[in-house]
């Protein structure tokens, strides 16, 4: 019937007109890049591939562990790797196509504590958490990916990645991206995309997860987490090689010169993939941010940090390499005005931007120490709004309306008039959290505010949200492989 | 048969087939069914279904306007069989935004949507004086006066409309009901008559008033 709303393929749209580098500066900053490329180098504390960026043609500095590399080199590597990189969900509906200024916004992590939603207490959060965030994140329409967004700190580090894991893929049908944490781990998950993915290839061909291995600030690939890089990298796994350079602390205290840095870092990991696997599905990943120079506090909600993140796209594109950047966390230590606000500006410039994989968009408190379930909801709330941003005004003599104009006439009124009926659904974004009822209905309902209203959301999309299951048959296939797999796992507060 | 003959036209209400619905009222009449029945059991039920359905966010309110459009044109071919058979429609509404006052969506849009419920409304316009509705209280002798404000200022004109009606003693057992931004519960407790907050309210309100009366 015409007022069911279908469940059609979700539009994709296009950012790419916020650009604050003019193309002048986008080459400085690169060719600045290369200068430190070759001159500088990057401290590679992971013999294996401190061997391999020496065979590729780097300088080694044996002592310090410092290879320098020839801005050729780089320049091959950034051609090996994919200029697009499809992402899936377990339902094809959610697959993401990064490339160009294609825009999708997602969560992050990963947050050790969690603002209980029933009690408001800040506790610890727990592998029943993981599964609750992907459950609202399954339910709220304009997050496009899930990011696992907090650690089961009740869990020995052995048991963490496989268990994590799977409790999101369970609760969740969109594409789940998360950090690792052992080598074992990184096999272990190989393994288990495979089993739910059906084979190698069929994971291959519809990869529905992938891994984050982070890059160190000031331009260093550390020993565990290059060793992870190089797992997931044989194991065939897509990845994000994120580094985090803070302007004032751990790179420059300017915007361009973090940019540089930031830059070298992400460049050094697609440099490294692509020697461990020429091309393999990297994207050029970061997360830069800055530094209250009046105290020493790390921001994660600065203007600052959204115009880096926005710049970052332009520069990704110089490359034409798809990118993963960072908007939405903020100071906040509950939900309240600087814990939207803050977010709402960052994301609105990145997706203005065109980047392609917005992570940390949703559910982040206290510079991604906290996560508060009912701020998923509000956040929902926001991408929605940049998403329709994207979407743009549509020009056509349709919508120009001239017939309608005339139809109605003076005096007249165009509530009843069939084209409003026609572009209505499409036209506008209809919020799912915003009030906008009348006073007396407001009053009537409890007079709630937004966080409340959220929370509310929250606790329903929990009772009654149900995500894709996995096939009963590979559930107990998995559990049997995989005997640290908890009972609990995959179950929220409730089951 | 007959009940699937109704339910069709319910859903040709529903999805705001104007000509689908004339068809299928015609075809009712030209079968015998009593006009009584084509208005509550088909047309009524299809525009309740609508109501459920705007009350859920499923409908928007242009969708109910023209599900409300579709209602009118299937009642034109029933009217005269209805007053024959004495089957009255829900009740006469008069209509009107208050001097000085030039708003008239608001009134435009509860209107449509009285409508759609099965009242006959009588919309008189924007910036009508209290003689000018007092006059045609008495000429059309509706069942529910509804007037609309939608500034502070001409606010205080219903009042006068009001006063005006009990003056010439015709204010008893006419109800009446107000509405717009500035409006309340609590003014129009005061004026003695009823509030609604919305387009949607506002047809509940007058089923309560017609009801009553």
């Amino acid at each position: 019937m015409a007022h069911k709303r279908s469940q059609k393929i979700r539009p994709v749209y296009n950012g790419g007109f916020y650009t604050p580098l003019t193309d002048d500066g986008v080459a400085q900053i690169h060719n600045t890049s290369m200068d430190v490329f070759e001159r500088v180098g990057i401290k590679i504390a992971y013999k294996p591939v401190l061997e391999l960026w020496r065979k590729a043609g780097a300088e080694i500095d044996e002592e310090k562990m410092i290879a320098r590399i020839d801005r050729n080199i780089v320049a091959k590597c950034v051609e090996t790797a994919p200029k697009e990189i499809t992402l899936c969900g377990r339902d094809s509906r959610h697959d993401l196509v990064l490339s160009g200024t294609r825009t999708y916004m997602g969560t992050g992590g990963t947050a050790l504590n969690i603002l209980d939603l029933y009690t408001g207490e800040r506790r610890p959060t727990t592998i029943r958490d993981v599964a609750a965030a992907a459950r609202v994140v399954d339910a709220c329409d304009d997050i496009e990916f899930f990011v696992i967004t907090c650690f089961p700190c009740e869990l020995q580090k052995p048991v963490v990645d496989v268990n994590r894991f799977y409790a999101a893929i369970n609760n969740t049908s969109k594409h789940v991206m998360g950090g690792v944490y052992t080598v074992d781990g990184v096999r272990k998950l190989a393994r288990m995309a495979e089993l739910i993915a059906g084979s190698k290839d069929a994971f291959k061909a519809r990869p529905f997860m992938s891994m984050i291995t982070c890059i160190m600030s000031p331009l260093l690939l550390d020993r565990d987490y290059t060793a992870l890089m190089e797992t997931a990298c044989l194991m065939g796994i897509p990845l994000a090689t994120p580094c985090a350079p803070m302007a004032g602390s751990t790179s420059p205290g300017t915007l361009a010169g973090t940019l540089v840095q930031m830059n070298v870092e992400a460049l050094a990991g697609i440099v490294t993939t692509q020697l461990l696997n020429p091309g393999h599905p990297t994207l050029y990943s970061v997360v830069p941010t800055t530094t209250d120079l009046r105290t020493g506090a790390f921001c994660f909600g600065s203007v600052e940090m959204g115009m880096m993140n926005a710049a970052a796209a332009q520069i990704a594109r110089y490359y034409n390499l798809p990118i993963y950047n960072t908007a939405g966390p903020s100071e906040a230590k509950i939900p309240d005005s600087q814990s939207a606000y803050e977010p709402a500006i960052n994301v609105l410039l990145s997706a203005m931007a065109g980047a392609n994989y917005i992570h940390d968009a949703a559910g982040l408190l206290e510079s991604g120490l906290s996560i508060a379930l009912q701020t998923y909801v509000i956040d929902n709330d926001i991408a929605g709004m940049a998403r329709r941003v994207l979407a743009g005004i549509t020009v056509d003599p349709d919508r120009l309306a001239a017939e309608c104009i005339e139809r109605v006439g003076p005096g007249g009124n165009y509530l009843g008039d069939d084209h409003t009926t026609a572009h209505m659904r499409d036209e506008f974004f209809y919020p799912t959290l915003a009030d906008r009822k009348p006073r007396m209905v407001w009053e009537s309902e409890g007079k709630l505010s937004t966080e409340e209203r959220a929370r509310h959301i929250a606790m329903k999309y929990l009772e009654d949200h149900k995500p894709m299951p996995i096939d009963a048959v590979i559930d107990s296939q998995i559990r049997k492989e995989f005997p640290e797999m908890l009972a609990e796992t995959g179950k929220i507060y409730n089951e | 048969m007959k009940e699937a003959l109704y339910e069709s036209i319910a859903e040709a209400v529903l999805d705001g087939a104007a000509s689908q619905v004339v068809s299928l009222v015609n075809q009712a009449v030209s079968e015998g069914c009593p006009a009584g029945e084509i208005l509550n059991n088909a047309l009524i039920a299809g525009m309740n279904e609508v109501g459920v359905l705007f009350k859920d966010g499923e409908m928007f309110v242009p969708e109910v306007l023209v599900s409300a459009k579709s209602l009118q044109a299937g009642l034109e071919i029933i009217r005269p069989a209805l007053g024959a058979a004495g089957v009255k429609s829900a009740g006469k509404v008069l209509a009107a935004t208050v001097e000085g006052d030039l708003h008239d969506i608001g009134i435009k849009l509860v209107g449509m949507m009285l409508e759609g419920a099965g009242f006959e409304v009588v919309n008189i316009g924007v910036d009508k004086s209290a003689r000018e509705i007092v006059d045609k209280v008495k000429e059309l002798k509706p069942d529910v006066l509804g007037m609309s404000a939608m500034l502070t200022t001409t606010m205080a004109n219903m009042k006068e409309v009001i006063d005006l009606l009990k003056e010439e003693s015709l204010y008893d057992g006419l109800p009446i009901m107000i509405g717009g931004a500035p409006t309340s519960p609590m003014y129009a407790e005061k004026l003695g008559c009823r509030y609604s907050a919305d387009a949607s309210e506002a047809v509940i309100i007058a089923k309560q008033l017609t009801d009553m009366a």
